[in-house]
C-alpha cells in the first residue's frame, strides 16, 4: 500500500516549514524546518515526546494554523499564503479532523454535529440530512442520530466525530490522539474504524503517544524539538 | 449558513444561555426605557415650569404704579402715583406688542356668609383681565362687560374662598356680604392649585367682582378717579418680553408724566422673565447626560456579557472554524444572537418607556411632578443606539475570536 502510494503524486508537500508562537515572553519555536511529503491513501503515524511539535504539525497540515515560514502545497495548491476564509474553505473541502476530546457541539444532535461541515459548504438541508445519515451508518451509529453528545459514550462520541470528519469525503483524515481519552477496548474499535476508512482509500495521519499504534501504521514519522527525526515506511501491516 | 439556519441556531443558543440572555435583555430594556423616560422628563420639566409660571396668565405682564424715583425728583417731592381707568383705556388703544390689556382694582374686604366671616382678596376685574388670567369657570359664569356697565354686585369666587366661605352647601346663586354689602355669587373658579408666580394671594383665595363696582363702592380717599391697582397685559410673543415691557412702560410713563426709564414709578413684571431665568436647558442637558450615561452603562453591560459569551464559546468557534466555517459565518452566528437580544430588548424597552411615560402622565399631580413627554424620534434613537451598541458589542468580540488561528482557539479549552 505505502509503496504504491509513495510512487503516486503527493497530496501534501511541506518544505522548510517553521512555526513559532509569540506569547509575549519571547517566541516559542514549535517547528524548526519540516519537510514532508504525503501521498494519497497513506497511513501515517506521527510520534514524539510532549512538546516536540506533533500537534502543531497536524494543525498546519489541517490548515488550522499557517506556517510562520516555509511552503505548504495541498494537492498542488499553495495554501501557506491563503487568507483565513480561503483556508476555511480548504478545511471544509479537503480535510477531516478527529480530536482527542471529540470537540462535538453539545447542543447539537449526533446527526447535526455530523452535518455541520455541510452547513458551511451551503449544502441544502435534505442533502445534509442524507449525507449525515450515510456517514453515521459508516461508523455504525445510525441508530443514535438523534442523541446529543452527553447521551453518548466516549467511543460513540469519537465515532460521531469520525463521521463528521468523513461527511465531506475529504482527501485527508487528520486525527490527534483519537484514542487518548478512550479505554483500550474502545480504542481498538476506533482504530479498527480508521483502518477500514483507510482501506477504502482515505489518507490518514494520526498523532499518537501509543507505540503499539505507531508500529502498526504504514509509515512512522517521529519528531523531536520541531524537526523530523526519522521517517520510515513500515510495510503494509495495516 | 443560510439566514434561516442562523436564526434557528441563534434561538437555540439563547435558549441554552437563558440567564445571560435575560441579564443582557434587562440591560437593554432598562437603557432604552430610561432614555425615553428621562428625555421625556426633560421636556416635562419645561412644561411643568411653564404651567406653573403661567397659572396667573399665559405670557402675562403686570404693571403697577409706585413713586417717582429719587433719581428723578427731590426727596421732598416724591409723588405717589396711581393708574386710572383712563390710563387703562389709553394703553389698550396704543399698545402693539401685547394683545390684551385688562385692569384690576384690589381691596381687602370682610366677606360673610351665614355667620361665617373671613377676609378676602377682593379684585375688581374686567373681561380682558379675566381672559388674560385664563382660569376656567367651574360653575356659573364669569364677570361680563354688562356687569361692569351696570356696576352689578356680583362675585365669582376662587376655589378656596368657596370652600371656606360658602361651605359644602353654598354655590352659584348664594349671597354673600362684602364689607356689609350684599353680592350674588354668579360663578365659581376652577381650582388652580400650585402657582410658581403669585401676586398678593393665590387665585384660589381671590374673589372677583366687576371692576367698576369695586371702584365705586371702595373709593380712594385721595382721588375721585377710578383707580386701577394693576394693569395686566398679554405679550404676543414670549421672545419679545423685554421690548413689550418697554413699550408698556413708555406709554404708562407718558400718561403719569414720569421719566420712561423710572422703574420705581412704573413697575413691570412678567413671569416669562422668571421662566427664562430658570435653567431649563441645563435641566434638560443634565437629564440627557443621565439618559446617555444609562444607555452607555447598558451598552457596557451588553459588551461585557457578550465578551463573556464569546469567551465561553471560543471552543465552539474553534470547532466551527475547523469544519470549514468562515469568519463571516462566525460573525453571522453572533450577529443574529445579538440582533435577537437587542431587538427584543430595544422593543421591550421602548414599550416600557412609552408605557411608563403614559402612566406618569396619568398621575394626578402634574403641578409637582414633571410629566414626561413622549418624543417619538427619541424612541427610535434609543432603539437604534441600544441596538447598535448591542450589535457592536456582540460582533466585536466575535470578530476578534474569529481572527485567531482556529488551532489556538481549539487549544484554549
Amino acid at each position: 500500500m505505502t509503496a504504491a502510494a509513495a510512487g503516486a503524486a503527493p497530496i501534501i508537500e511541506l518544505d522548510g516549514v517553521h512555526k513559532s508562537y509569540d506569547f509575549g515572553r519571547g517566541a516559542v519555536h514549535a517547528l524548526r524546518g519540516v519537510d514532508l511529503r504525503i501521498a494519497a491513501g497513506e497511513w501515517i503515524a506521527i510520534m514524539g515526546p510532549s512538546g516536540a511539535g506533533k500537534t502543531t504539525l497536524l494543525e498546519i497540515l489541517g490548515c488550522l494554523s499557517r506556517p510562520s515560514a516555509g511552503r505548504y502545497r495541498l494537492r498542488g495548491r499553495a495554501v501557506d499564503a491563503l487568507g483565513a476564509d480561503d483556508l476555511a474553505q480548504v478545511r471544509g473541502e479537503a480535510i477531516g479532523f478527529v480530536f482527542q476530546s471529540f470537540n462535538l457541539l453539545p447542543r447539537l444532535t449526533a446527526a447535526e454535529n455530523v452535518a455541520l461541515p455541510l452547513v458551511y459548504r451551503r449544502r441544502p438541508r435534505r442533502e445534509r440530512a442524507e449525507r449525515a445519515r450515510e456517514a453515521l451508518a459508516r461508523v455504525g451509529l445510525e441508530a443514535r442520530a438523534g442523541h446529543r453528545p452527553s447521551e453518548l459514550s466516549g467511543g460513540e462520541r469519537q465515532r460521531v466525530a469520525i463521521a463528521r470528519a468523513l461527511v465531506n469525503r475529504p482527501a485527508l483524515l487528520l486525527a490527534d490522539e483519537p484514542t487518548g481519552n478512550l479505554d483500550s477496548a474502545t480504542s481498538e474499535e476506533i482504530l479498527g474504524l480508521l483502518r477500514t476508512l483507510h482501506a477504502e482509500g482515505n489518507a490518514v495521519v494520526l498523532v499518537t503517544h501509543d507505540v503499539a499504534i505507531g508500529r502498526r501504521a504504514g509509515r512512522l514519522v517521529t519528531i523531536r524539538d520541531g524537526r523530523i527525526e526519522s521517517d520510515r515506511n513500515q510495510g503494509t501491516e495495516t | 449558513m443560510s439566514g434561516l439556519g442562523a436564526v434557528r441556531e441563534a434561538a437555540a443558543t439563547l435558549r441554552a444561555h437563558k440567564g445571560r440572555a435575560l441579564l443582557t435583555l434587562f440591560g437593554i430594556v432598562w437603557g432604552t426605557a430610561s432614555v425615553i423616560l428621562l428625555t421625556g422628563w426633560g421636556d416635562g420639566v419645561r412644561i411643568m415650569m411653564e404651567r406653573g409660571f403661567f397659572k396667573t396668565g399665559r405670557n402675562l405682564g403686570e404693571a403697577w404704579a409706585g413713586r417717582v424715583s429719587e433719581e428723578f425728583s427731590p426727596a421732598v417731592d416724591r409723588r405717589w402715583l396711581w393708574f386710572t381707568s383712563a390710563d387703562l383705556a389709553a394703553l389698550r388703544g396704543r399698545v402693539k406688542l401685547s394683545e390684551l390689556v385688562g385692569g384690576e382694582a384690589w381691596e381687602w374686604a370682610a366677606a360673610t356668609h351665614r355667620g361665617r366671616t373671613r377676609n378676602v382678596d377682593l379684585r375688581g376685574v374686567d373681561p380682558e383681565a379675566i381672559a388674560i388670567r385664563g382660569i376656567d369657570v367651574a360653575a356659573g359664569r364669569p364677570i361680563t362687560r354688562t356687569d361692569l356697565d351696570h356696576r352689578r354686585r356680583v362675585v365669582v369666587l376662587g376655589d378656596q374662598v368657596r370652600r371656606t366661605l360658602l361651605g359644602p352647601h353654598g354655590g352659584v346663586g348664594s349671597w354673600i356680604r362684602l364689607d356689609g354689602r350684599p353680592f350674588e355669587v354668579v360663578g365659581l373658579l376652577a381650582p388652580v392649585g400650585v402657582q410658581l408666580s403669585q401676586d398678593r394671594m393665590l387665585i384660589d383665595e381671590q374673589t372677583w367682582a366687576p371692576l367698576s363696582t369695586v371702584q365705586a363702592l371702595w373709593p380712594r380717599d385721595w382721588t375721585e378717579d377710578p383707580v386701577v391697582t394693576k394693569i395686566l397685559f398679554r405679550i404676543r410673543d414670549r421672545n419679545d418680553v423685554a421690548i413689550a415691557k418697554q413699550e408698556v412702560r413708555a406709554i404708562l410713563a407718558e400718561r403719569l408724566r414720569v421719566a420712561p426709564d423710572d422703574d420705581e414709578a412704573v413697575g413691570i413684571f412678567s413671569p416669562i422673565e422668571m421662566l427664562n431665568r430658570f435653567p431649563l436647558d441645563e435641566t434638560r442637558g443634565l437629564l440627557f447626560v443621565l439618559a446617555a450615561t444609562t444607555l452607555g452603562v447598558g451598552g457596557i453591560g451588553v459588551l461585557s456579557m457578550m465578551l463573556d459569551a464569546v469567551h465561553q464559546r471560543r471552543q465552539e468557534i474553534g470547532i466551527r472554524l475547523a469544519v470549514g466555517a468562515t469568519r463571516r459565518d462566525i460573525l453571522g452566528l453572533f450577529f443574529f444572537e445579538t440582533l435577537a437580544i437587542t431587538g427584543a430588548g430595544g422593543f421591550a424597552g421602548a414599550l416600557l418607556g412609552v408605557a411608563s411615560t403614559w402612566a406618569l402622565g396619568r398621575l394626578d399631580a402634574p403641578d409637582l411632578v414633571p410629566v414626561p413627554v413622549l418624543q417619538i424620534p427619541i424612541v427610535f434613537v434609543a432603539i437604534g443606539v441600544m441596538g447598535g451598541v448591542g450589535i457592536l458589542a456582540g460582533l466585536w468580540p466575535a470578530w476578534r475570536a474569529s481572527r485567531v488561528d482556529p488551532a489556538i482557539t481549539l487549544r484554549m479549552e
